[in-house]
């Protein structure tokens, strides 16, 4: 697993990929925080990260776009699929080297936050809180993207793909409005990423949304493992 | 080493392979044959474990590729159709990220990956971009990833192709040298390549084994071929030599000057035809003009098993 980590996380940065993830990121965070909170003059660090999330849904397909339909269309996946290590483990690895780069950005992001804390107040508080809600929002999208990934054999498919599924699944608890269904409006409810990210926003610390971030990443990531694995019985290759 | 038990493979409604079963020798060089579209790919897709047969087994070393992948894979280097390159990085750290893939401890890397880059002569190489190098170089640097870790058993579809002369000559010597303590399958268009190569073959055809002999089976040595220019331009000595003893064909050949006439003669069982065919010919007092034997090619032999 930490061979393939470290192969796909070096790879984002001898390309281009890694560098226009980073700096399309940054100057758009920017952009907003001069909007929310510069041009305002407010220190509320909360809607600067609730408004990130729409940055997230439009650049973490870049990232993921890579990670199995890259190596479906150039055939690599015929080297990681006959050498010893597992499935499961090519998919974390690939996985954890994608969401390194996104942490390392969200870090960066901190920058604007420095600047709030010298020119008003921060608490820490709020601040770890927005910041975990925040992270574990933007994992969520990469795992979801990675799934989709498994199904396009060309890279750029697959990104428009993952964005279209980000979208949708931003937008189900406003589908779930206007369902009148209750079945099925407590399903989109359920899985709303926004609901989840909601309490975070408001500077909650909630162990019920962690956990179903935690297992949102996690049933994507074997849900990725298992297309893969069953691609080999229908006959494309398993990545 | 390698054994291929009733492998059958089905994509929708198409049978790309019908109960496919050969046994490859620790030690051998197993050559597979076949048109386009035989299957070859598949089965070496499904003897490396990246397709699982919809129904038989593949066991390398004793293993099975999909039910033990670790144990199994661990015997296995891959060289697909395409090799299977990352453009961005070296030669160098190419060959270490796959031999860390296969196992190999960290403080031996750097020995191992110099050693097989002496061995396929990408030494001069080893800080190239694999972007950068040419096909030739590329398919070496494929091979050599297949030595990362020191498998036993190495699987190679079509490693020359696309190569030029002296390419396939390095590759070619390159196989033989690997083929020393390793069983080796390989495909290839080229039968000349599989007869130098291989000690065993298998011809596959619409999917299904259609041969799967040892290299010096492939040959019936009770048959003989000839091929003999006479000095007439005569139709009817054809009839003549169809009553020899121990004929089995008689095909008469276009190349023949005017006044001449040339054919090919098969005999069957006959430990002497020349002596034959000259009393028959002397009696008759027609000169010949030339007369050899001639060696049965694989490239005949997969022509007559494929069109049966």
């Amino acid at each position: 697993m930490r061979t393939i980590f470290k192969r796909d996380f070096l790879a984002y940065f001898r390309t281009p990929t890694g560098y226009a993830f980073m700096g399309v990121f940054l100057s758009l965070a920017g952009f907003i925080f001069y909007l929310y909170n510069l041009s305002t003059l407010s220190s509320d660090i909360l809607s600067f990260f609730s408004q990130l999330t729409l940055l997230v849904m439009l650049l973490t397909p870049m990232l993921a776009m890579r990670l199995i339909s890259e190596d479906r269309q150039k055939r690599t996946d015929q080297l990681l699929l006959t050498t010893p290590i597992s499935l499961g483990k090519t998919v974390m690895g690939k996985f954890l080297a994608a969401a390194c780069v996104i942490l390392i950005t969200i870090l960066l992001t901190n920058v604007y936050t420095l600047i709030i804390a010298i020119y008003g107040v921060v608490y820490p508080g709020e601040w770890f809180v927005g910041l975990l809600g925040f992270t574990l929002q933007s994992l969520c999208f990469l795992a979801l993207d990675l799934f989709v990934s498994c199904f396009a054999k060309n890279p750029l498919t697959s990104a428009v793909f993952a964005f279209a599924a980000n979208f949708v699944l931003w937008m189900t608890d406003l589908l779930a409005n206007n369902i009148s269904i209750t079945w099925i409006q407590n399903v989109l409810n359920f899985i709303s990423l926004y609901d989840r990210y909601e309490p975070f926003i408001l500077g909650q610390l909630s162990y019920s949304s962690i956990l179903f971030f935690l297992s949102f990443i996690a049933v994507c990531l074997a849900g990725a493992t298992h297309v893969l694995d069953s691609r080999r019985f229908s006959g494309g290759g398993a990545a | 080493m390698i054994d291929i038990v009733n492998v059958t493979k089905h994509y929708g409604s198409i049978q790309a392979l019908r109960d496919v079963s050969f046994h490859a020798p620790r030690g051998s060089i197993l050559g597979l044959l076949g048109q386009n579209g035989a299957g070859k790919t598949t089965l070496l897709n499904i003897i490396t474990g990246y397709l699982a047969p919809s129904s038989g087994h593949v066991l390398l070393g004793g293993y099975d590729p999909l039910m033990q992948p670790a144990m199994a894979k661990r015997h296995l280097g891959y060289l697909p159709e395409h090799p299977p390159l990352y453009d961005e990085m070296t030669v160098c750290e190419y060959l270490s990220f796959v031999a860390e893939l296969r196992g190999v401890k960290k403080h031996a890397i750097s020995a191992h990956v110099s050693e097989i880059m002496e061995l396929t002569g990408l030494l001069d190489m080893r800080s190239r971009l694999l972007s950068n190098l040419s096909k030739g170089y590329r398919q070496r640097a494929g091979i050599a990833q297949t030595l990362c870790g020191d498998p036993d058993v190495l699987v190679l579809d079509e490693p020359t192709v696309g190569l030029d002369p002296k390419q396939i000559t390095e590759i070619r010597n390159l196989i033989k040298t690997l083929s020393k303590d390793r069983t080796i399958i390989f495909s290839s268009h080229i039968l000349s390549e599989i007869q130098q190569l291989c000690n065993h073959v298998v011809i596959l055809h619409n999917g299904s084994v259609k041969l799967d002999v040892p290299m010096s089976d492939v040959y019936d040595s009770r048959e003989m071929t000839l091929l003999c220019t006479l000095g007439t331009a005569q139709t009817q000595i054809a009839q003549k030599l169809r009553e020899l003893e121990g004929i089995r064909r008689v095909t008469p050949q276009s190349s023949a000057r005017p006044n001449e006439s040339a054919y090919t003669l098969t005999f069957y069982d006959e430990p002497d035809p020349e002596r034959k065919l000259f009393a028959l010919l002397s009696g008759l007092d027609i000169p010949i003009l030339h007369l050899s034997r001639c060696e049965d090619t694989l490239e005949q032999v997969f022509l007559r098993v494929v069109s049966e």
